[in-house]
């Protein structure tokens, strides 16, 4: 660790005026390597525990049940099915949107827990639906939840 | 007997709850406290420890807002602590207070809970887009609205349960309301008035959602010894419970919150209840939403899964049904100042035991209440259950 030595006080940082405070999140060793996939493979992984035989999606470092540490990630597809929905109208701030979005929650088959993200392509929605997630192009994904533009009706 | 000493409440007090009060959060709680020591007979000298629930500091926006309530709460030069646990702060912090005397190292204990959410603004709903996963979540534009949507929508799906079911609830709430007066949003509604009302969110819609308020609320807790003292009515505190599910919100089962339930066993088997739904005279499960109180008796134990909305329809938990539920109101009726909603609701189980609410009195004695609270995301549960 070392410490800013300052004997100058005029050379501190600071601020005049407003000072704004944001945060930079680190994205998780997990974490890192999920939108890793996802940018680079398009693909969805899950994180598998040879214990409790539960695969967690999004995955995770350890396992909330039983501490196991989990190694063995698997594709768990890009298909899924909304277990849950809601139509949004207003905004954070109570505005009226110009058009109702669909958010939604998606599990993948054969997985613990699922993904919560927009419902696009469609205006019909129900619980059971069959989606499949929609990637942006190779070269506009960094690496984020957003890299998925959506997820649409799963074609048969 | 759990624990070296019995713990009775003695003393309870609520502000007006309402959407913008000129109080300070110090000074709505100095008001709560005082009121709830003036019904236990004793002065500020008597408290021997302080413990104040708080929930998010983003809504007061004042950062260590347990050190910055103290004065206002009485912990000036005495043992102190500030419990969050969101939404659930209201009722496990009398549940912090009960294990300050319950393990006989105090003999009193004052439990103030304090929320001040017009400081926030625009709109406190604001305060909540932090509350997601920065990662996963947040990128989205989650908000909070709507993951409540989500869950109320499984839970319809799961049961089949309509929405007219559902807004049968804020229309009973808002009624009991009207005999409270601390109520904010007290009014004689309708099935059709929650159902034309505003969409937020599907299926929420403007009237299934309770207020932001300001607002305080306090008990003063004793051991057995003092109880005996300065009362010949105490209320006991019989069984507390707490739980928490996983810290992913996607994992859960959304239809039913099992974290209550844990919770809810555990403080009745503590209290040796074994049939709730028979058992318990009065009930305050938390209402934020109409299909929570639903959600939150289910899980409570008085009914079985699916079968609240059909209580409700059968006028079963109004309050001279067989199983009153929030007689007092409720959130969807008094407001939501987050933590002192969630102590409000065990001042009016403490009043409605001790045969002290009024025209809001549910009839034939009851002896035995519980109340509970919910909240961090979604997950956490807290149960207390009081007899007198
Ligand atoms: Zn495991």
């Amino acid at each position: 660790m070392s410490l800013e030595k300052i004997n100058n006080p005029l050379n501190a940082r600071h601020w005049i005026g407003h000072m704004e405070t944001d945060y930079r999140y680190t994205l998780g060793v997990a974490g890192e390597r999920f939108l890793k996939e996802i940018k680079e493979n398009a693909r969805i992984m899950g994180a598998k525990c040879p214990k409790c035989s539960v695969v967690f999606v999004p995955p995770r470092l350890y396992c909330e049940k039983c501490f196991t540490k989990l190694e063995e990630w698997v594709d768990v597809g890009k298909r899924g099915e909304i277990y849950t929905y809601t139509i949004t109208t207003i905004d954070v701030d109570g505005k009226k949107l110009e058009k109702p979005q669909i958010y939604a929650l998606i599990k993948f088959e054969g997985a613990h827990g699922g993904l919560i993200h927009r419902i696009g392509e469609t205006e019909k929605v129900y619980i059971g639906m069959k989606v499949e997630a929609v990637f942006k192009p190779p070269n506009e994904r960094k690496a984020s939840i957003n890299d998925i533009a959506y997820f649409k009706p799963a074609e048969r | 007997m759990f624990g070296k000493k019995r713990v009775a409440i003695v003393g309870a007090g609520v502000t007006l709850f309402r959407r913008n009060l000129k109080e300070t959060g110090k000074e709505l709680a100095y008001h709560a406290a005082k009121m709830a020591l003036e019904q236990a007979g004793m002065e500020l000298h008597d408290i021997q420890s302080v413990v104040v629930g708080s929930a998010p500091d983003a809504f007061d926006g004042v950062h260590m807002k347990g050190e910055y309530l103290a004065d206002g709460a009485g912990a000036y030069h005495k043992p102190y602590m500030r419990v969050f646990v969101g939404g659930a702060t209201g009722v496990f912090a009398p549940l912090a207070g009960w294990w300050h005397v319950a393990s006989g190292k105090f003999d009193t204990c004052l439990v103030v809970c304090e929320e001040k959410m017009s400081s926030c603004y625009p709109h406190p709903q604001y305060a909540f887009t932090t509350i997601f996963d920065p990662i996963l979540e947040r990128p989205i534009g989650m908000n909070l609205i709507w993951i409540f949507a989500l869950e109320m929508n499984r839970y319809m799906h799961k049961h089949n349960i309509k929405k007219e079911d559902i807004a049968l609830v804020s229309v009973k709430n808002k009624r009991n309301a009207l005999d409270n007066p601390i109520a904010q949003l007290a009014a004689n509604i309708t099935v059709e008035d929650v159902l034309n009302s505003e969409i937020m969110a599907w299926p929420v819609q403007r009237l299934d959602v309770s207020p932001t308020s300001d607002g305080a609320a306090a008990v003063v807790l004793v051991s057995e010894d003092v109880a005996k003292e300065v009362t010949d009515n105490p209320v006991w505190i019989d069984g507390v419970g707490w739980c928490i599910d996983s810290t992913h919100w996607t994992n859960r089962d959304l239809y039913y919150p099992d974290y209550v339930e844990y919770a809810a066993r555990m403080a009745y088997k503590m209290a040796g209840i074994k049939n709730p739904p028979k058992e318990i005279d009065v009930a305050e499960p938390y209402d934020p939403f109409d299909y929570k109180e639903l959600h939150h008796m289910e899980g409570l134990l008085l009914c079985k899964k699916g079968e609240a909305p059909k209580l409700t329809r059968e006028g079963v938990t109004q309050r001279d049904g067989d199983l009153p539920v929030c007689p007092s109101g409720g959130l969807l009726g008094v407001g939501n100042p987050i933590s002192a909603a969630g102590l409000m609701k065990v001042c009016e189980i403490f009043w409605q035991l001790r045969g002290e609410a009024g025209k809001r009195q549910v009839p034939g004695d009851p002896r035995t209440g519980v109340a509970q609270a919910w909240g961090d995301l979604m997950q956490y549960s807290s149960v207390i259950v009081l007899r007198r």
